[in-house]
């Protein structure tokens, strides 16, 4: 195409030149023969609510982010570790809690094994860890215990881990939300009233912050996370000083949970370490996280997970000894937390210090939810593509995030929230044990994996997973017996109706997939049906002749089938039609019933029924005019009949639905002297 | 040591000849011009034989030399440049270039110059180049491909 311009003169007379247009260019790239790229302008925004919307989106969520800029949303280690480990880290701030909160049912004398207890479960952490840096290594592409049973156990266990992730990550959200509510209360107590509107309403910030995209969420939550790891190692050094010189004395509390008169044996020892074993929770987002990373990929997300294991082993053992060390008892219901406390002890109470690490806490712990962010679309994403969750979840949004999955999230997350009152102790116990099903099932199947992979070092790393798998497996069987009646059940019942869920709809895409398939001998011919059209009227309109001549296009045999109420006016429409529309037959059917939809399929059925026997039976083509609104509420006013008879024509057999459009622009094709159907120029 | 000279230029003209050396005269004029926010414009020129009108649908239906175009137009976003692609038909390659940079009043014409490995390896200088270089009213670069050892 040149255009039609005049060839341009150049500096000698025969040097002429011509401009060629590019009509795609702005919208299409070619990218091959025959290929072509869309551009955004593409797939801007055409009427003006669009755009407004368009703008609306754009300052909520940001610029829209083309496929090719993904490379560019991987992720540092110093952001990954904020990213991924703030489940994990910020758990340090209420395991210590719980192990007391139990412990302290038993009477003073309990009080003395929360060390131990701490130092057991982060024992486990080591291993787990250890275990979880293998799976980084052989699972470079992420999925991590999903992935791991997928591969080595079979499709129904590495369902029940993705059940099991499912509702980790969900309580993730739910409890590091009402955990970040109760470090505020501690120290703004009028909080307390409006913790669950408050919890909401972080759930919505972070969700917005995720549907922006990941690199902007590293950086917006890096600076939270450092704060308090350094604010809390400061904290843990100082106490640990003051604990082990012996200048650390008892805490008077006047609000004090009240000692229990349980007998301290050995269920109120496993039901405290089940309850500390919350602190686990999380080390599993980085083997989740893997391709996030920043190449090497693998040895990127072991080293993190490593700093990880690290640090929260050192935050959690040392609140321990502190508050061990200082006497300090959880309180009761609205009172401050224990490391609220621990943080009293060591920085002072109304220092500068202490509302830093406060403040620090809260955030860290608001924005741990943020691990699930990450992580629970990325496994719906999986589950979506394996076709065991609507397909939906693994598609992205503008800014590259799975947008379907984050919204989920956030949307059980805070009517879990609400339902449970933003408590901390009333969610803690739904937590563990999708988390160590998890566990366990992952080091299971690397203990298959490296069996079956027998590379090098496969004995040693077969073994770690395998004391990894013991250990976990024990404390799932531990965490479900001592909780079941606390609130554990509910996950032993949610975790078979998920599978169940998930095998339904892969039947369901299975059997669909199965009815679509084309074999591969098949070659497609072009059809030998004859077609036939329809073309239902309301009366003579330019919509009605706009729709006649399409169907003129498709085939010779179309006739017109005018549907009336009133008798009277059947004449004057045949008459009209006659002399307006020659050679194509109008068929009228009175409705006496008033209906429209009705009486045309109807009339199809009929027209069916006679075919004749022996030919294979026509298309029917169903043209419905339309009239094209332009605005929103033009569409309140027109086009009822023609949805609704679409929606009942949908799904007959051989019946090819076509509608359309008359737009208003372009009324001059029908002024005397222009034949209907030509375009103007 | 003297301060190394600083490369400046308001609007340059690209040729583009469908080559390999096309996404490296683009990457090289849009780094240096970025400083400077210059104007980019890339030229490909279709060749049309006496025997057809000037005027022939024969660009404009030529995938191949659309793609020319938006490749280059992507290797400029690259390096965060913005370029604007002309389709041009014409009798001779070299004066539909010196004519459209002069009409844009261009202040450099860049070319690559291709190598031909064919028949033993060498640069094919044609004649749009020393028409170029002979009648161009701006500073003219012409960027040579680089010889690979293989090729050497």
């Amino acid at each position: 195409m040149t255009g039609g311009g005049q060839p341009q003169r150049g500096r000698k007379l025969a040097d002429r030149r011509v401009r060629v247009e590019r009509p795609h260019a702005p919208y299409f790239r070619y990218a091959g023969p025959g290929q072509l790229v869309a551009k955004a302008a593409a797939s801007a925004a055409t009427t003006p609510s669009g755009r407004l919307f368009a703008r609306v989106r754009a300052f909520l969520f940001g610029r829209p982010l083309a496929m090719e800029e993904e490379a560019t949303e991987r992720l540092p280690k110093k952001q990954a570790l904020a990213i991924f480990s703030s489940d994990a880290i910020s758990s340090s701030a209420y395991a210590t809690e719980e192990i007391l909160r139990v412990l302290v049912l038993a009477g003073s004398a309990a009080i003395l094994v929360s060390i131990q207890i701490a130092i057991a479960i982060s024992v486990l952490l080591a291993v787990v860890a250890l275990s979880y840096r293998q799976v980084c290594r052989a699972y470079p592409n992420g999925g991590g215990a999903y992935a791991v049973a997928r591969e080595n156990i079979g499709s129904l266990a590495s369902l029940v881990a993705a059940a099991g992730l499912l509702i980790d990550y969900v309580m993730t959200v739910a409890v590091s939300t009402a955990s970040a509510i109760a470090q505020t209360y501690s120290v703004f107590p009028s909080i307390f009233d409006i913790r669950v509107g408050v919890a909401v309403l972080a759930i919505a910030l972070i969700t917005i912050a995720n549907l922006r995209g990941l690199r902007e969420s590293g950086n917006i939550f890096a600076v939270p996370t450092y704060l308090f790891l350094g604010l809390a190692l400061l904290m843990v050094g100082v106490g640990v000083f003051r604990v082990v010189t012996g200048t650390a004395v008892d805490v008077s509390q006047a609000d004090a949970a009240p000692f229990g008169t349980q007998e301290f044996g050995l269920f109120l020892l496993l039901k405290a370490f089940a309850s500390g074993s919350v602190a686990l929770t999380g080390t599993e987002a980085v083997a989740n996280g893997v391709p996030a990373f920043k190449p090497p990929e693998s040895k990127n997300a072991a080293n993190t997970l490593v700093a990880m294991a690290v640090l929260l082993g050192v935050l959690f053992i040392g609140i321990t000894v502190v508050a061990d060390g200082f006497g300090i008892l959880p309180t009761r219901e609205g009172g401050q937390t224990v490391v609220a406390l621990v943080a009293t002890v060591v920085f002072g109470a109304n220092s500068p210090l202490f509302y830093a690490f406060q403040g620090a806490t809260a955030l860290i712990l608001f924005l741990a939810a943020n691990t699930s962010f990450n992580a629970f679309p990325r496994l719906a994403a999986l589950l979506a593509e394996d076709g065991y969750m609507p397909r939906q979840f693994s598609f992205r949004g503008d800014r590259l995030a799975f947008s379907w999955g984050i919204v989920l999230l956030a949307a059980i997350a805070a009517g879990l929230l609400a339902l449970f009152g933003g408590e901390t102790h009333a969610l803690i116990p739904l937590y563990s044990v999708g988390v160590f099903l998890c566990f366990t099932l992952s080091q299971a199947g690397m203990v298959r994996h490296w069996f079956n992979e027998r590379s090098s070092g496969w004995a040693w790393r077969a073994t770690i997973n395998a004391i990894g798998a013991i250990l976990t497996g024990v404390v799932l069987v531990v965490v479900a017996g001592v909780k079941f009646f606390d609130g554990a059940y509910l996950v032993v019942i949610l975790i078979p109706t998920l599978v169940l869920m998930m095998l339904f709809i892969h039947r369901q895409y299975a059997r669909s997939a199965r009815e679509l398939s084309v074999r591969p001998e098949f070659v497609a011919q072009a059809p030998a049906r004859e077609e036939r059209v329809i073309v239902p009227v309301p009366g003579i309109n330019r919509a009605v002749i706009q729709a006649v001549n399409v169907g003129r296009s498709i085939s010779d045999d179309v006739r017109a089938v005018f549907i009336f109420e009133d008798p009277q006016a059947v004449e004057a429409v045949r008459v009209g039609w006659e002399r307006q529309v020659p050679g194509v037959p109008l068929v009228v059917i009175e409705s006496p019933y008033r209906a429209l939809a009705g009486p045309l399929i109807a009339y199809l059925d009929v027209l069916d029924t006679a075919w004749p026997a022996g030919k294979p039976a026509p298309i029917t083509f169903v043209v419905i005019p339309e009239y094209v609104a332009k605005s929103w509420w033009e569409r309140l006013l027109y086009n009822q009949s023609a949805r609704r008879l679409r929606t009942m024509l949908l799904g007959r057999p051989h019946t090819v639905v076509v509608n359309v459009p008359y737009r208003r622009e372009d009324p001059e094709a029908f002024e005397p002297g222009r034949l209907p159907g030509t375009s103007g120029g | 040591m003297s301060e190394p000279h600083q490369i400046v230029f308001r609007r340059a003209v690209i040729a583009l000849a469908g080559g390999p050396a096309d996404a490296r005269i683009v990457q090289l004029v849009s780094e240096l011009g970025r400083p400077v926010k210059a104007d980019i414009v890339a030229v490909h020129v279709v060749e049309i034989g006496w025997s057809l009108p000037l005027d022939a649908d024969i660009a404009g239906r030529s995938e191949e030399a659309q793609q020319i175009l938006d490749l280059a137009e992507a290797t400029a976003e690259e390096s965060k440049m913005r370029l604007e692609p002309i389709l041009l038909q014409a009798r001779d390659v070299g004066a539909a270039l010196v004519d459209e940079a002069t009409e844009r009043s261009a202040d450099l014409l860049v070319l690559g110059l291709p190598y031909r490995k064919r028949f033993g390896g060498d640069f094919a200088i044609g004649r749009t180049i020393p028409y170029v270089l002979k009648n161009a009213p701006c500073a003219v670069w012409v960027v040579r491909d680089p010889i690979t050892e293989e090729a050497s």
